[in-house]
């Protein structure tokens, strides 16, 4: 091709031939690793459609089907791919044996049997696709999903509102105040990150549960939010320092006392990452089960979905109806993901670029 | 001698002082309420033989339950198995995070923002739907681990997936699960490099791979170092950034699960206590040893916390 245009240096397609090749190997390397990284949710989705019988079938494919048959004189058969010599039929099993089976045609069942020697468990069936909605009924039958759904929600809901306010509060504090020790309480702060949470479980769960009386309430698990979280703050304060000070001092000029400024000059260039924050404390709530199985354990209308379905697993022992519970259980967070990606990646990627 | 105006810049100034420390009192009083006095309530605990049904008949037993601990036959136990468990996830965690976001840094990259969501998703679904998922992967009999995968490269299965070395093993793999938080931080600050920087470097000659360790890697320190933090407390049991629970049978870390026993079945607070701040010292030396080591390798751009 160079030929045709030879003021480009010979080397200058072959480049950007170099180019597209090199991006296509790369992209296809990419959604190679990513089918291989979510390799068992592809299992997982595949199973929680199967019936039973497909589990205990050791030559089924790994899509959810199931085995073709042929109704013969009032019975079905199930049908095999049948050698003979070179060539294979598919033939419904009508009297299995270990030495020699008789089969019929489907097509052509009026043909009467046909004799076959070889074991029949050797024999591979003919499948075809078919998928079942029973595992998920059977969960919604043996599981109260509305209540702890509502349950979770209802925590979600209440936990949010507090710690957004209280983390919203403080992380101001933190970004556009001097305060006593200049540095020393945010460093503080960031250190109790790090403090095992069973060291402060001992005490705390006694006062909760033995003083307050507070076993099978939600009072435990809703309280500490309302005092902000340390991560969520450092998270706001990151971003409220990225804001020019010379808007809020306008606004103070103008008058405006500390809660009017941050309400009206900080979180309005701050939703993304109020956004961001919320959407994590969402995916906290929705996966939390420490506290629910310390707390909830003797209530069981108040627990929340996770926990719900964490019990799931001593009740059976099924794998397509574990794996159609796990797929009931990673759908809301899943849809929460897809939907707010844009905000929600972009954020926590600008939170690299800033931290 | 102070001028009006002197006097007004310092009262302004304490007043600004009010204003911040009201601001951050939520924080003050939680981390008082539900850090500080349960620490101290735990220390003041662990010197006693606090039985959980009968508070009562609590004395005062001086370091008895740091003696008994120290001849505790699982002190050694919980020491190498939670080193173990660091071993067996965290450098794996840091090498997949680091050249995952330099995959997905990569301006080659077509969609990048659904992509960059897929592999960041294992970060955020409970940890109950993951154990659900790795276990059925790994169903000796129904499992695609030993029904496809394995046979696909000539290997037999293996049959016991609740042996301790596939529980390891589970573990390890589904580690690399958990690194959405940490790569994204990497992968932003791999966005943060300038593009003349990576032009200057290939004008004077620097390959892929000699930016990537001399440009890339030294910027994303600070990233690299966040991750280390996440991922070692995560192993201690911790949670920083996305909990999901626990329920790997045997996931939870060593020390946690000993101060459950301890609490919940033996009802032993006094004893439990001792454990946990044994266990609280061991990180806080941990924490500690790596920020001060974090200053020989990470790289601060003039940076103000």
């Amino acid at each position: 091709m160079s030929r045709l245009n030879p003021t480009i240096p010979r080397n200058y397609v072959s480049l950007r031939l170099w180019e597209v090749v090199g991006t296509a190997v790369f992209n296809l390397f990419v959604f190679t690793l990513l089918l291989v990284y979510l390799f068992p949710m592809v299992y997982m989705t595949a199973t929680a459609f199967m019936e039973g019988i497909q589990l205990r079938d050791r030559n089924a494919p790994p899509y959810p089907s199931q085995q073709l048959y042929v109704t013969y004189e009032g019975k079905e058969y199930k049908i095999y791919t049948v050698p003979f010599g070179d060539e294979t039929r598919q033939l419904a099993l009508v009297t299995p044996g270990r030495t020699s089976s008789e089969f019929i045609d489907p097509q052509n069942p009026a043909a009467g049997l046909i004799q076959w020697e070889g074991n029949w468990r050797q024999l591979v069936g003919v499948y075809e696709f078919h998928a079942t909605w029973d595992n998920f009924s059977l969960l919604f039958r043996s599981l109260r999903l509305p209540e702890m759904l509502r349950n979770t929600l209802v925590i979600a809901f209440i936990t949010e509102i507090g710690v957004l306010v209280s983390s919203i509060v403080v992380a101001y504090g933190f970004a556009r105040f001097p305060l006593p020790g200049g540095n020393f309480l945010f460093y503080l702060m960031i250190a109790t990150i790090l403090i095992p949470e069973k060291v402060t479980l001992i005490p705390t769960y006694f006062i909760f549960v033995r003083v307050l009386g507070w076993n099978g309430s939600w009072l435990p698990i809703l309280l500490p939010f309302f005092f902000g979280n340390a991560v969520y703050i450092f998270l706001l304060r990151q971003n409220f320092k990225s804001i020019p000070k010379d808007l809020d001092e306008a606004a103070v000029l103008d008058g405006a006392g500390p809660l009017r400024t941050l309400f009206s000059v900080i979180l309005p260039q701050s939703w993304p990452v109020v956004i961001t924050v919320s959407l994590l404390h969402f995916f906290y709530i929705w996966n939390e089960t420490r506290q629910a199985s310390l707390y909830l354990s003797t209530r069981r209308d108040l627990i929340p979905v996770s926990f719900g379905i964490q019990n799931f697993q001593s009740l059976t022992p099924v794998q397509n109806q574990l794996q159609a519970s796990a797929l009931v259980i990673m759908i809301v967070p899943l849809l929460v993901l897809i939907i707010s990606q844009r905000y929600f990646m972009r954020n926590l990627v600008i939170t690299g670029a800033e931290g | 001698m102070h001028t009006p105006n002197q006097s007004r810049q310092r009262s302004a100034r304490r007043y600004q002082k009010t204003i911040g420390l009201l601001l951050i009192s939520p924080w003050l009083l939680g981390f008082v309420l539900f850090k500080l006095l349960p620490i101290l309530a735990s220390l003041g605990l662990s010197f006693t033989d606090f039985y959980m049904l009968d508070p009562g008949k609590t004395s005062f037993i001086g370091l008895e339950n740091y003696a008994r601990l120290l001849q505790d036959d699982a002190l050694g136990y919980l020491v190498v198995a939670t080193i173990s468990r660091a071993i067996r996830t965290v450098p794996l965690q840091l090498v997949a995070s680091i050249l995952l976001a330099a995959l997905l840094a990569s301006p080659r990259l077509k969609a990048p923002t659904p992509v960059r969501t897929l592999f960041f998703l294992p970060s955020i679904i409970p940890g109950v739907a993951i154990a659900f998922m790795w276990y059925g992967f790994m169903d000796p009999t129904t499992g695609w681990l030993n029904r496809f995968v394995l046979p696909a490269f000539g290997l037999t299965g293996f049959n016991d997936v609740y042996s301790d070395a596939a529980m390891a093993l589970l573990y390890g793999i589904s580690s690399l699960w958990a690194i959405g938080p940490g790569m994204l931080i990497m992968l932003g600050a791999m966005q943060s490099i300038s593009s003349e920087i990576h032009e200057a470097a290939r004008v004077d000659g620097a390959g892929p791979l000699v930016k990537f360790f001399r440009i890339t890697l030294p910027v994303i320190t600070p990233a690299i170092f966040f991750s280390l933090i996440i991922n070692l407390i995560a192993v201690f049991g911790g949670v920083i950034l996305l909990d999901r629970g626990n329920s790997f049978r045997g996931g939870g870390a060593p020390f946690d699960d000993y101060i459950t026993y301890w609490m919940f079945d033996q009802w032993d607070l006094g004893y439990a206590a001792s454990v946990a701040w044994f266990f609280f010292v061991l990180v806080m030396v941990v924490v500690v040893a790596l920020f001060s080591w974090s200053r020989r390798w990470v790289y601060y751009p003039d940076r103000e916390f």
